[in-house]
């Protein structure tokens, strides 16, 4: 009985692994896919050699050149772009989830949306160049990060509850500053480009936008990829963390930090992109279930390809584009209703 | 000595403390029981014994070092501390949970090996769940989860397991089933401190128990020792009754039994070898107290009244003061005060009106005048033979006015029987005061 028991087990640990090694192929395959995207057609196999001619200068050559332009400087910063903000919206939801030990959070529980909204668009109302409106949302998105930090600070009792309302008081007064601005916008000018700001997009992404988003995003990844296990732990709440010999306090104000940061560099380059950090965390528990030491590596493979694969329709079914945010609440709210009625044995 | 704390004091608000002067020793194999009502301060002893909490005052040495010298994951590896059982927000299964208790010797980017993987599988082998390794933690029995809890203890390594109430929210059988666990594990050299609402559970399995109320300790020692009636009395404010099984001899205290008010007829001091007739017997060796306590309206004052006229008839000197009712078409609109001894009456309270009164209970308001008659009478007395003091109540118990003659009176013990009417709610602080009190239901 006991050998027959450890034979499924082994047999379910090689299942899960077979799918593990499938969830790290996805965003590759994806990636791939969404570089032969778009009204110019190339297939996978030019892109391949397209991706390969900087490093093997011969190989190529036959690709005419406006492919090549096209998936080099237009394709493949868009698509990176999106990759590193799934990822990134994937393992801060999944972390947000786990030290709130809240399954119905994500990144933006502390207002840094809400924040880089505002700041956007009030760079956006004084005509600021993109590099502005980018440097303006993301330092709004980490002001409020901040002010909820801080005033949560000012009560003493149950500092995880007054810090999630906090964060709620502080994205809604700047939800409320963003519409302000809104208002006193000019309509035909202003108003319509804070308002497409607002929904989301990976339009224009250029190689000089990627390079602050791999800088910040990349350390963050690495930093709560090693923490991953020890989100266990802090998921059980503070005294119990601290009974196991851990100091929940500062692992929360790192893991504050490092997703904050990666957040408010996410949303200053694509705009406000919501409900991944939410969706794809219940996602991966689905698949591999609670444990952050999987649950991490699965929700930044699941948030970079979902991103990448929204992306791709934004771009290609209209012959306009389609504002990030429209899709990802169109798609994510639907996957969500239905994870939930799957997943009826708690998270 | 592997844990020590000395004289702790400890307050969550400034001023408002709720540990006082806590000192207790636990050896290698030690199984120490701490018991005390709701909110006697057992969980917050437990949380400074783990270091979770910093005592105000006092010390605490784990393996002969100070515990703050100890880095929280280094204290971890030493010492667990076991929450009462309840729900995590994620479906964890019972090995991740097992898991975590590997967390004081991973450095925060770290993983668990397949060492720690064979230690987890050890520790629930150990309490005799590896079978349900893979189960959802959420899913599995309350005793169960308790067990999980306990390996993750194990999973530690620690030498001292501090649990917090375990046996809670158990059946029977689990209960059973988590304590001998325990047990077993003290035989084989773990400490255990075990908050606890069962002294029946300390009488089997402590070897030591604490016995704390309003954050003082009352008793600190063997089982045996400690848990007697009158101690248990005081820290539960119920009458308490222990039963013993004699062996060979000795005596050992078995079971704790919470005791139901005695029912008494006033008449029975008529009968030899009854209570009543026995308690007037004892009165020469040592001073009686019963407490006649039920619902308002359940007929103290009456019961005391047909006392008083039994033993007078006796030819027992009675004194002390009852208050009757004053009743208008079967409503009780006022309550009177008749000394025993001299017979005269006086008004002592009135409904109350509206508007604030210095010297009133939520519906009565007292006359001041006959209030300190009442306590000049019950000065003068000598106590007789048996003193009557109906009622003592919230002015007394709680706010410290109304017959303070009477209660002093009775802590001092200057009677030979008295008999002292409180009412149920108030019965608690009763006992806790005068636990060697008799409780007899003034029903009639």
């Amino acid at each position: 009985m006991a050998r027959f028991a450890a034979l499924i087990k082994n047999n379910f640990a090689k299942v899960k692994n077979i799918s593990t090694i499938f969830l790290f192929l996805l965003p590759a395959v994806i990636f791939i896919i969404s570089l032969t995207m778009g009204r110019y057609q190339i297939g996978p196999f030019e892109v391949f050699k397209v991706l390969l001619s900087p490093i093997f200068p011969s190989v190529g050559d036959e690709i005419p050149d406006i492919a090549r332009q096209l998936i080099l400087r237009v394709r493949l910063p868009r698509i990176m772009a999106a990759l590193f903000i799934g990822a990134s919206y994937g393992v801060t939801g999944a972390g947000f989830q786990a030290i709130f030990k809240n399954p119905l959070v994500d990144s933006n529980i502390l207002g840094v949306t809400s924040g880089a909204g505002f700041g956007a668009a009030l760079a956006l109302l004084f005509a600021g160049g993109p590099l502005v409106v980018q440097v303006s949302a993301f330092l709004f998105g980490l002001l409020a990060v901040f002010l909820s930090f801080y005033g949560s600070r000012l009560y003493k009792t149950s500092p995880l509850l007054v810090l999630t309302l906090m964060g709620i008081l502080i994205g809604s007064f700047f939800s409320s500053m963003t519409s302000l601005l809104k208002y006193v916008a000019d309509p035909l000018d202003t108003l319509p480009a804070i308002t497409f700001w607002l929904l989301g997009s990976l339009t224009g992404i250029t190689w000089q936008n990627l390079l602050p988003l791999g800088v910040i995003i990349i350390p963050g990844i690495i930093f709560i990829w090693l923490l991953r296990w020890r989100l266990n732990v802090l998921s059980l709440g503070d005294s119990e963390a601290t009974a196991l010999g851990v100091d929940p306090t500062k692992m929360k104000v790192a893991f504050i930090i490092f997703s904050t940061l990666m957040t408010a560099a996410a949303v200053s380059v694509s705009g406000v992109i919501g409900w991944i950090g939410l969706v794809i965390p219940h996602a991966g528990r689905l698949i591999v279930g609670p444990d952050h030491k999987r649950l991490i590596p699965v929700s930044l493979s699941l948030g970079a390809a979902f991103l990448m694969g929204i992306d791709d329709i934004a771009r290609t079914v209209l012959p306009g584009e389609i504002p990030l945010g429209i899709l990802t609440g169109l798609i994510g709210v639907p996957i969500l209703v239905l994870l939930m009625r799957q997943n009826r044995s708690g998270w | 000595m592997l844990l020590e704390a000395k004289n702790l004091r400890f307050a969550y608000i400034p001023g408002q403390t709720v540990l006082h002067d806590v000192s207790l020793n636990l050896d290698i194999g030690d199984t120490l029981f701490i018991l005390g009502k709701n909110g006697s301060g057992k969980t917050t002893l437990l949380s400074c014994l783990s270091g979770i909490l910093t005592p105000v005052e006092g010390s605490i040495k784990l393996d002969g070092h100070k515990i703050s010298d100890y880095s929280p994951s280094k204290r971890a590896q030493k010492l667990a501390l076991i929450p009462q059982i309840h729900t995590p927000s994620f479906a964890y299964t019972v090995k991740q949970m097992v898991m975590m208790g590997r967390a004081p010797y991973l450095p925060w980017m770290g993983t668990p090996s397949k060492m720690d993987e064979e230690i987890v599988e050890q520790s629930l082998e150990q309490v005799g769940i590896l079978e349900l390794s893979d189960r959802p933690y959420t899913e599995i029995s309350g005793g169960e989860q308790q067990l999980a809890l306990i390996a993750r203890g194990l999973a530690q390594k620690s030498s001292i397991l501090l649990m917090d109430e375990p046996s809670a929210h158990l059946d029977l059988s689990n209960q059973h089933r988590v304590l001998e666990i325990i047990h077993q594990l003290a035989q084989e050299g773990l400490s255990f401190i075990i908050s606890s609402h069962s002294p029946n559970d300390a009488l089997a399995y402590a070897d030591n128990v604490l016995l704390l109320s309003g954050g003082w300790v009352m008793d600190y020692g063997h089982p045996q020792k400690t848990l007697t009636e009158p101690l248990l009395s005081s820290v539960y404010g119920i009458q308490t009754e222990v039963i013993y099984q004699k062996e060979n001899g000795s005596s050992t205290a078995r079971a704790v039994l919470p005791m139901r008010p005695n029912i008494v007829k006033p008449e029975s001091l008529n009968e030899t070898g009854s209570f009543l007739y026995e308690l007037f017997q004892n009165r020469n060796n040592s001073p009686q107290l019963i407490i006649v306590t039920g619902l308002s309206g359940a007929g103290k004052t009456t019961w005391c009244k047909h006392l008083t006229e039994i033993a007078r008839d006796k030819g027992f000197k009675v004194e002390g003061i009852l208050s009757p009712g004053i009743f208008e078409n079967g409503r009780k609109i006022g309550i009177e005060v008749l000394d025993l001894s001299t017979g005269e009456r006086k008004q002592l309270a009135k409904l109350r009106e509206r508007g604030k009164n210095e010297i009133a209970t939520p519906r009565w308001v007292f006359d001041p005048q006959s209030l300190d008659w009442a306590n000049q009478r019950l000065e003068k007395g000598t106590g007789g033979d048996l003193l009557i003091i109906d009622e003592l109540g919230p002015l007394e118990f709680l706010r410290n006015k109304g017959l303070l003659a009477g209660m002093e009176k009775l802590d001092r013990k200057e009677y030979q029987v008295a008999c002292v009417v409180v009412r149920s709610s108030l019965l608690q602080k009763a006992i806790e005061r005068w636990p060697n009190a008799y409780v007899v239901s003034g029903r009639v």
